[in-house]
């Protein structure tokens, strides 16, 4: 059996998976050949090249069958919650009762990729008025109205304000279609003035103390929300608790960041990372088992770090990425070009910090919500953007936009100019729809064009110039014969 | 020995020959370009080779790039058509610090660095009106061959204004502007205008001099002013701007040939 690391195919994986089984490998319920799921749709992990790890094989399945599972939980009397637009608040809340069990509705923003087209979610939308011109999140409305996807949940819960104006206008559409909503605000965090009071927030950023009060008493609503659901009180002995879990989780993925982002050669694949890091969100439903599943990617990570082995070749180029893509065919494509991910901002930063735990467990919360990156000006985005390029060493940018969303329109552009004033880092900006094997050659140019700057930045092109000295320059007279 | 250069573009494919010195242009050709794309290039190579009694075996090197670039079976490796277009006009013109390169199907805004290195680039390769396309089209539209819409350009007293930012809405308002009796040239300035103001927006305010003006539509009269005019900045046109980015590759296979590391 071929145990070096590397990138393989859904076939080749087919093969590597009857090896493993042979060779003793033992599965929790959920594992299984991936192949299976494509029976069940998922056609885009045709086009797809993942790691070739016991570790990755889990984290796929248990990606892959979060469907199940929330159908099992229901089935088993757990009560469901869906947590829509907030990025890592109210999952902890959730999680901290222990007869619910939370998820991302809006994790449906990749149904239209994994299932290769919209399989009609799509055109839900689209009747219900919100067409292409709104983020592909659009296709939880289709999910909610077939429920052909996940099980309606008993709450929903739903952050608004100074999210996302996309997302808003689709959740309010699904209210409007029988789906009751716990609404809860968050308002866009400003720089503290002169005579405010300031509250530090996690990841660096600063906001005035009446708006974190504010935060605060808009999730101590959802507090309420929760604890009438749940029929428990949800005091902060237990939010204290679960946060404690969540922190596990973060501290984790922290570690395998950290690991994945410095070392070389690449131990895990960007697809990889990508994934394992949307699981601080909302913990794929099962909380404790994303502690397992990422136990596992980070104990292969340090073996394979130890090891000096990797998936990608000694000399990939180290990129940060900015914002999740909406085909993750992409992130392979970056690293068959030559580049590796080193950082990445997949709009969920405040998700991956430690909640702090020298705070009541609300007010810990209500900082961290407010650190949201995409709650605050592009700039303050942008300079946590650039104190991570640093930090892990990323020698070029790549801000990946999603077609229809709208948290600014300029956001990238600002990020971007950021990030050449202050750092002299090439920085580039691409637009990733749910598929692109249509302007895949122009993906595929524009990650070329950076990867060849890096390198000729780095000095390998030098050559050209010391031709121009050394070498008359071409003159139009002798230019063409 | 001679290096070659194939840019293949979404228009037209372009080849250049090195000689072995890397500094003298032996040869240089362009075809449009078809579905055949490598069968197409692999054709204008042996051309020009033959025309020039060059045998493949002194073909020491060849980089293919443009969008075709992977489709190109004689080439030793690939490099994109930013990377290219980069060092062949710091070729001929080495103290150029901004690059407007507008194609058939794309546009492109180079940034250099003093050293000649590429600080940054945006590509519009989604929408058409900021292409060589738009020109095509008003050409079909107007029955005019494409080399005439400068000297038509250069009679307008009064030129149009194509208001949507969107080439198939804009034929909609051509077709309307014409039925209104504006004269042919007055739309043809209009649209040369549409197309400057479309790239103008791409660049955005900093577009440091010397600028240079490349590619394709470079070569229609009427468009160096109106992108001129576009950018609030004087520009120069390339010698030969079609040819610039075959000339980089050309250049970078030398270059790779004579044991220089490359970016690829």
């Amino acid at each position: 059996m071929n145990d070096q690391p590397q990138r393989i195919t859904l076939a080749e994986w087919d093969s590597r998976y009857a090896q493993l089984r042979a060779g003793g490998l033992t599965e929790p319920d959920y594992g299984g050949p991936l192949g299976r799921h494509v029976a069940d749709g998922d056609v885009r992990l045709l086009k797809l090249r993942m790691d070739n790890s016991p570790a990755a094989l889990r984290l796929w399945n248990f990606l892959l069958s979060e469907e199940d599972r929330l159908h099992r939980s229901a089935a088993e009397g757990k009560k469901l919650v869906g947590t829509m637009k907030d990025l890592g608040t109210v999952p902890v809340m959730a999680y901290s009762l222990d007869n619910l069990v939370a998820f991302y509705p809006d994790g449906a923003w990749w149904l239209p990729c994994l299932l290769g087209g919209g399989a009609g979610l799509l055109e839900i939308a689209d009747s219900l008025g919100i067409d292409d011109s709104f983020c592909p999140v659009r296709a939880l409305l289709g999910a909610f109205v077939a429920q052909s996807r996940f099980p309606i949940p008993g709450l929903l819960t739903c952050s608004v304000g100074a999210t996302c104006d996309d997302f808003s206008a689709i959740a309010q559409r699904l209210e409007s279609l029988g789906f009751p909503i716990v609404w809860w605000e968050i308002p866009h965090r400003r720089p503290p003035d002169a005579e405010e009071e300031a509250v530090e927030l996690p990841g660096g950023f600063r906001a005035p103390a009446g708006q974190v009060a504010f935060v605060r008493s808009e999730l101590g609503g959802v507090r309420e929300a929760l604890e009438a659901y749940a029929e428990q009180p949800l005091d902060d002995r237990r939010l204290a608790e679960g946060i404690a879990r969540a922190n596990r989780v973060r501290r984790l993925l922290a570690d395998l960041r950290q690991l994945c982002f410095t070392a070389d050669p690449c131990p895990l694949p960007a697809l990889e990372m990508l994934i394992a890091e949307m699981l601080a969100i909302h913990f794929c439903s099962d909380h404790n088992e994303t502690i397992h599943v990422l136990a596992g990617l980070l104990e292969e990570a340090r073996r394979r770090a130890d090891a000096h082995v990797g998936v990608l070749p000694a000399d990939a180029v180290r990129l940060f990425w900015v914002n999740p893509v909406a085909d993750l065919r992409v992130m392979n494509l970056l690293e068959d070009v030559g580049g590796r991910v080193c950082g990445a901002d997949n709009m969920f930063c405040h998700a991956l910090d430690p909640i702090p735990t020298d705070l009541p467990p609300l007010e810990a919360l209500a900082r961290m919500a407010l650190a949201d990156p995409m709650v605050g000006s592009a700039v303050e985005r942008a300079g946590r953007i650039c104190a991570e390029v640093q930090r892990f060493g990323a020698r070029g940018v790549v801000i990946s936009r999603i077609p229809g969303a709208s948290h600014c329109a300029m956001e990238a552009t600002i990020i971007a100019d950021v990030i050449r004033g202050t750092l002299d880092v090439p920085a580039i900006e691409i637009e990733v729809p749910p598929l692109t094997d249509a302007i895949e050659p122009t993906l595929r140019t524009r990650l070329e064009a950076l990867i060849e700057m890096v390198r000729v930045g780095r000095g390998i092109g030098d050559w050209g110039f010391r031709i121009a000295a050394s070498h008359r320059p071409l003159t139009t007279s002798h230019y063409f014969p | 020995m001679i290096c070659a250069g194939i840019d293949a573009g979404s228009r037209t494919t372009k080849v250049v020959l090195l000689d072995g010195d890397g500094c003298d242009v032996v040869a240089a050709g362009v075809v449009d370009q078809g579905i055949e794309q490598d069968a197409l290039a692999e054709s204008l190579l042996d051309r020009l080779l033959r025309e020039r009694r060059i045998g493949r075996k002194q073909l020491g090197m060849v980089v293919a790039t443009g969008y075709g670039r992977k489709l190109i079976s004689s080439a030793d490796s690939t490099i994109t058509e930013i990377t290219c277009q980069a060092w062949g006009v710091r070729r001929a013109m080495p103290e150029v610090r901004t690059i407007i390169d507008i194609g058939g199907q794309d546009s492109k805004l180079l940034r250099l660095h003093p050293n000649g290195t590429v600080g940054d680039f945006v590509m519009n390769d989604r929408c058409a009106a900021g292409t060589g396309r738009f020109l095509e089209l008003l050409a079909t539209r107007l029955g005019v061959r494409l080399a005439r819409l400068g000297e038509l350009a250069g009679c307008s007293r009064d030129a149009a204004v194509i208001s949507s930012m969107c080439v198939v809405f804009a034929e909609t308002e051509i077709i309307g502007l014409l039925a209104s009796g504006v004269l042919p040239e007055d739309i043809v300035a209009g649209v040369q205008a549409s197309l400057a103001t479309r790239v103008a927006a791409m660049t955005g305010s900093n577009v440091t001099a010397p600028v240079v003006f490349t590619g394709g539509v470079a070569m229609v009269p009427g468009m160096e002013a109106a992108l001129s005019v576009a950018i609030g900045q004087t520009l120069s046109v390339a010698p030969q701007p079609q040819l610039t980015c075959a000339l980089g590759a050309a250049t970078l296979a030398w270059g790779r040939l004579n044991g220089q590391s490359t970016p690829t």
